[in-house]
């Protein structure tokens, strides 16, 4: 309890001296997990429209060679950049470019490294997510919009992309919460977010373990937010339950409300078997038109 | 007989090892109702999806308007907005309203602007008895409903020719009707449509020209009098005799 109360005390006394650092780097965070995650994403959808240009036995040999070509050239990119960790992506890409292009192709901004590295990265996992999306949609949309003249790309972003995005929402969830987390390994190329400031803040005073539970509280409630939201999200994708009637012209009759031509002769077994009830209410109306005069 | 608007010549199509169309020769002129009856796996519908390019065909020609519409330099999409389709699945956009439905085809291929494309959609749903429904969205209407928004979609398109794929197969009895009187409807005004279907009083009765199916070849072909009275072929007095059964 002693202990608890002493931590409480701490964490205090951090948060009072260096809350405008700790502050920062969550807004750092939160904004370079988000870009990234957003370009991640549209990286997704660019390679999930690729992937899936048709070709049959009609397409010539020469634009048959380049679908092919594009879909080996996606799979190495997924396959690379889900295959190896994200750290040793950020060396590569932040120290290894300029070293093997002799300084012609460096990073001035650590931000656009940051967000470069995150986003290519995020596009790999979403490219995959994308492509599960896409097969999970009925092919019959396919063939629906394919019928009424659509092209590939009209049918993908009118059609398929939508309906998809929506059964992939708690993957870019996913995606998001991990990079909130993981862009923690930005730390390797020097770009300042909220893990990093940690690590600043304890080089200072050495306060490993309360530093570490303002850090813990800090991560769980950016990810529990963004949970909330990306729910809320689904929630305004999936629409109303109900739907509004449009009877502009009360003489044309919709489904279920036609009357038959029996109606009100002796012929009309409907108003036989309800008897006397019906009998009633009919008198009621005439009653009443009558008092409409 | 008036203008040829498609031409099936010689038209084969093979899944693997299995030969489901077996060298189609038939033509839809323009005005004609062609039913397409037969037994279910004779290769009606694997039809209409060539001619609607769905499939490819593995040999053989479609013809429009006496064009080749099977070759490599073909604008597939291009010749499908001229061509309306019907599922039996219905595959209405489920992303969309049924007013969407009826106007995205308007507005990204025919690039209509939106106030056309609604005019031109509401004219073919309140045809299909489906304007009240306008804000709805597929999951919440009934089969026939959903069939009928498909209609009033592929004739928004104002397509020359419309192909049906079994349009009533999916639907409870009670619901069929609703369809077929659509159906009917358009055929009276003198629509050209190619129509597979196991309904038998529609092929009778609406149809100007049935064309009989069996094991992927067309068997018999002929006026409705032709097939349903006087039938040459032993396989088509066997297939009508099993439907006059039920």
């Amino acid at each position: 309890m002693e202990k608890l109360v002493q931590l409480g005390r701490d964490m205090a006394l951090l948060w009072s001296n260096y809350w405008p650092a700790y502050l920062g780097g969550i807004l750092s965070t939160l904004i370079l997990a988000l870009v990234a995650t957003v370009i991640g994403c549209v990286i997704g959808l660019i390679c999930g429209i690729l992937n899936t240009i048709p070709y049959n036995a009609y397409t010539p040999k020469p634009r048959r060679f380049l679908l092919k070509l594009i879909r080996v050239i996606i799979r190495v990119y997924v396959e690379v950049f889900r295959g190896t960790p994200m750290v040793l992506q950020a060396v590569f890409i932040y120290y290894g470019l300029p070293y093997f292009s002799g300084n012609s192709m460096r990073f001035d901004s650590l931000w656009a490294a940051a967000i470069l590295i995150v986003s290519i990265n995020t596009g790999a996992y979403m490219a995959e997510s994308v492509r599960g999306g896409i097969i999970s949609i009925d092919p019959g949309q396919t063939e629906g919009a394919k019928a009424i003249g659509m092209t590939h790309v009209q049918t993908m972003t009118s059609v398929i992309l939508p309906q998809a995005l929506r059964n992939i929402m708690p993957q870019i969830g996913n995606n998001f919460i991990i990079n909130v987390k993981d862009t923690s390994v930005m730390f390797i190329i020097g770009f300042t977010e909220f893990f990093a400031f940690h690590r600043y803040i304890t080089g200072v005073n050495n306060m490993y373990f309360p530093s570490a539970a303002i850090e813990m509280i800090g991560y769980l409630c950016m990810t529990l937010i963004a949970s909330f939201i990306l729910r809320w999200v689904e929630r305004r994708m999936d629409g109303d339950d109900s739907y509004e009637l449009v009877q502009g012209d009360s003489l044309v009759m919709g489904e279920g409300m036609y009357a038959h031509p029996n109606r009100g002769t002796p012929f009309d077994e409907y108003s036989k078997q309800k008897g006397t009830l019906e009998k009633a209410s009919d008198k009621e109306r005439r009653f009443s038109s009558k008092g409409g005069r | 007989m008036g203008n040829m608007i498609l031409q099936v010549q010689h038209l084969s199509k093979s899944f693997g090892t299995n030969e489901v169309l077996k060298d189609i020769d038939f033509t839809v002129n323009a005005g004609d109702v062609t039913s397409i009856i037969g037994a279910s796996g004779s290769g009606k519908s694997t039809l209409l999806r060539c001619i609607n390019l769905l499939e490819t065909p593995t040999s053989g020609e479609v013809l429009y308007h006496g064009q080749n519409v099977t070759g490599p330099k073909v604008n597939a999409a291009e010749y499908r907005s001229h061509v309306g389709m019907v599922f039996q699945s219905f595959n209405l956009f489920n992303n969309m309203t049924v007013l969407e439905n009826c106007m995205v085809g308007q507005m990204k291929v025919l690039k209509k602007n939106k106030d056309d494309a609604r005019q031109q959609a509401m004219l073919y749903l309140e045809k299909v008895g489906m304007a009240p429904f306008i804000n709805a969205k597929p999951r919440q209407i009934s089969g026939g409903q959903k069939q009928r928004v498909a209609i009033a979609r592929a004739l928004a398109m104002n397509p020359e020719v419309l192909l049906f794929d079994e349009p009533t197969s999916a639907l409870d009895p009670e619901m069929v009707g609703e369809v077929l009187n659509v159906m009917r409807d358009l055929a009276g005004e003198g629509m050209t449509m190619l129509v597979v279907t196991h309904e038998m009083a529609f092929a009778r009765d609406v149809s100007n020209h049935v064309v009989y199916m069996n094991g992927g070849v067309i068997c018999e072909e002929g006026t409705p009098g032709e097939i349903f009275g006087s039938p040459k072929r032993q396989e088509t007095k066997d297939f009508l005799s099993r439907f006059r059964q039920n």
